[in-house]
């Protein structure tokens, strides 16, 4: 896991509310009110979306909402910056891919472009 | 349209305190930021700062933005979250989002603090998933508890890259290796020997060459570079890491000043593009003021000061103090920032090669080559002396504005004086009572209480030590030195941790004599 258990200045964490959410189909856990991303980085997520022309994966990068490179489609919203946007319970994250989900349909439709 | 008096845009160090001194004089104050919690950078900051006491030194800063938070709060500052200033345009126009939509504002006075963002210098492979920003780092581990990666490549040798480096020790990840394409190492000494002293290599005139990996990173090749900052071939050096973080300076955020229109300048000692300002942070547009990095690159012990410094001129400005007042306020404001601009690292010393210090000793080669202070250097200096019985011993060898170890000590064994930059010294005649006092008060862990002969053929060595988890007493490991080699055998014999030592424990370590002044850290 890449949570930290303990810390010698900040101590344990915190106790917060668990929710679950959906990345890509999958069913994961993270703390309410975290940043997505964060949520992402403790389930091991690296790759936020792809490139509109190269097809080139990144993922977070400012962390601070600066950069978008970690932009996702959350609730069906592309672009939102998963840094800076907090987790509720029940959110559906997808890879964004350009700016459409990352899904087949969409791979085959990029290969006929 | 709602018109207020102040209008502060950034709810960082230097944007509060601006608030905090415009509200506290009468003033009706509104600070917008675009964050979805106060104190900009400040909750991320979890080591002691440096200064004097007046300037918050040895205190945490996260503990500096409650702080402020609870100033601002009782003084009745209004602060906006998740309001976005996107415009300032003629008249004091203030356009913010908040969600989707946009608002209009007018102030009869704008304070400008949106800090900085940072630098960035690309490589092949830049690009992929696990190349992050010192403050990326920071932001997970210090705000979110989320460690930013198992083994961690840091580039850039600044305070940011020295302190994120050891903060990256404490959330328990490796750092493989510290990077710098400059030829000498930038931040604090004192930072640097932090990090040698636990193991991690300073690579100096090296720099990335390549990240490697498809979809993330999971590896990276480092290069030495020439004094053109050329990459020498057959040079290079590969790691095997996950995450590779930048910490390659900051950049003023100040577009909105621009776009209002204030004369700007180009001038890569503040960092930048900055506003034309005076001394006290007007622009070239009166009632509009800039303060903290966004007006030139510090830190943010001088972006609270430069904050206060604004407020205190926009209330006099909108006629809520007098000419009087408000001179009185600023003399005091100035002189404080003046003392925190002192010393090797001051602005005005940016750039150059300084190879004395104050004192007329010279600055030790391999402090600024490799990172840590080399054995036949470290008797130069006034805190490192020999004595019997337990006495400090001071490695603190570079001149920077901070003196918290000249108050802790209760015997007065440490002296600093008047000159907040001067090195410590190490009284001869008071005696130490062996208190912990000055080790803990010290931000750049650089005060060891040391007996050199405990009269059976061993020393005992008290060093900082602020990780996880803590040795237990009795237990046997080594004794590192400087750079962090193993020395020598050592038993913990203590570990004290009180309240007013802040998190920082105090080890102290049995060691043979012969490594009374060598042995610096402990490892099991």
């Amino acid at each position: 896991m890449n949570r930290i258990e303990n810390h010698p200045i900040l101590g344990e964490p915190q106790k917060t509310e668990k929710v679950t959410f959906c990345f890509d189909g999958q069913e994961m856990n993270g703390n309410m009110g975290e940043p997505i991303a964060m949520a992402l980085k403790a389930n091991g997520v690296m790759i936020h979306r792809y490139t509109q022309k190269e097809h080139k994966p990144r993922g977070i990068f400012c962390a601070i909402g600066r950069c978008t490179d970690c932009v996702m489609i959350v609730d069906g919203k592309p672009n939102v910056r998963t840094c800076v946007t907090p987790l509720k319970d029940g959110m559906v994250i997808q890879t964004q891919d350009g700016v459409m989900p990352k899904t087949e349909a969409n791979e085959v439709e990029r290969s006929r472009v | 349209m709602k018109r207020y008096e102040v209008i502060v845009v950034g709810a960082g160090p230097s944007g509060l305190s601006a608030a905090i001194e415009a509200a506290k004089r009468g003033l009706k104050v509104i600070v917008f930021d675009e964050n979805e919690k106060p104190g900009g950078q400040l909750f991320k900051q979890i080591h002691k700062f440096f200064g004097s006491k007046k300037h918050h030194a040895k205190i945490r800063g996260f503990k500096i933005g409650e702080n402020l938070l609870e100033e601002a709060n009782y003084a009745g500052v209004e602060v906006a979250l998740n309001a976005t200033v996107i415009g300032l345009y003629a008249d004091k126009e203030v356009v913010v989002r908040r969600n989707d939509q946009v608002f209009h504002y007018k102030g009869d006075c704008i304070i400008i603090a949106t800090g900085a963002a940072e630098n960035m210098v690309t490589f092949p492979g830049w690009t992929l998933p696990g190349v992050i920003g010192a403050g990326a780092a920071q932001t997970m581990m210090n705000l979110h508890g989320i460690k930013p990666g198992k083994k961690v490549l840091m580039l850039g040798s600044g305070n940011v890259g020295l302190v994120v480096s050891f903060q990256l020790l404490q959330a328990g990840c490796e750092v493989v290796a510290l990077v710098d394409a400059a030829p000498q190492i930038g931040g604090y000494g004192v930072h640097a020997a932090k990090l040698s002293r636990t193991g991690v290599p300073f690579y100096l005139s090296h720099t990335i060459a390549k990240a490697h990996g498809e979809d993330c990173v999971t590896g990276v090749t480092i290069c030495e570079v020439d004094s053109q900052f050329k990459l020498i071939a057959g040079t290079e050096k590969y790691f095997d890491v996950d995450t590779i973080c930048m910490a390659v300076g900051l950049s003023p955020m100040s577009q909105l000043l621009k776009m209002s229109g204030c004369l700007m300048e180009d001038n890569p000692k503040r960092g930048g593009q900055v506003p034309i300002i005076d001394e006290f942070g007007e622009t070239s547009v009166p009632g509009i003021f800039a303060a903290g990095d966004v007006s030139g690159i510090e830190e943010a012990s001088s972006a609270m000061i430069e904050g206060r410094m604004a407020g205190v001129c926009v209330a006099e400005y909108l006629g809520y103090c007098t000419h009087e007042e408000k001179n009185e306020s600023l003399a005091e404001l100035k002189k404080d920032l003046e003392s925190l601009r002192q010393g090797m690292f001051a602005p005005a010393n940016r750039g150059k090669k300084i190879t004395k210090t104050e004192e007329g000793i010279e600055i030790s080669d391999s402090l600024l080559k490799n990172g840590f202070v080399a054995e036949q250097e470290i008797e130069r200096y006034p805190g490192v002396v020999h004595k019997s019985g337990i006495h400090p011993v001071i490695e603190c060898t570079q001149n920077i504005p901070c003196n918290p170890c000249q108050d802790a000590c209760p015997k007065g064994c440490i002296s600093i004086g008047e000159n907040i930059t001067n090195l410590p010294v190490v009284e001869d005649e008071n005696v130490c009572i062996n208190c912990g006092m000055c080790v803990a008060s010290c931000s750049g862990q650089a005060i060891f209480l040391v007996d050199e002969d405990c009269g059976d053929g061993s020393a005992t060595v008290t060093i900082p030590y602020e990780f996880l988890p803590i040795p237990e007493v009795g237990e046997k490991g080594f004794g590192l030195g400087r750079n962090g080699e193993r020395l020598c055998e050592a038993t913990v014999v203590s570990v004290k941790s009180v309240k007013a030592f802040d998190h920082t424990n105090l080890l102290t370590m049995r060691v043979p004599k012969e490594y009374a002044m060598s042995a610096r850290f402990y490892a099991s």
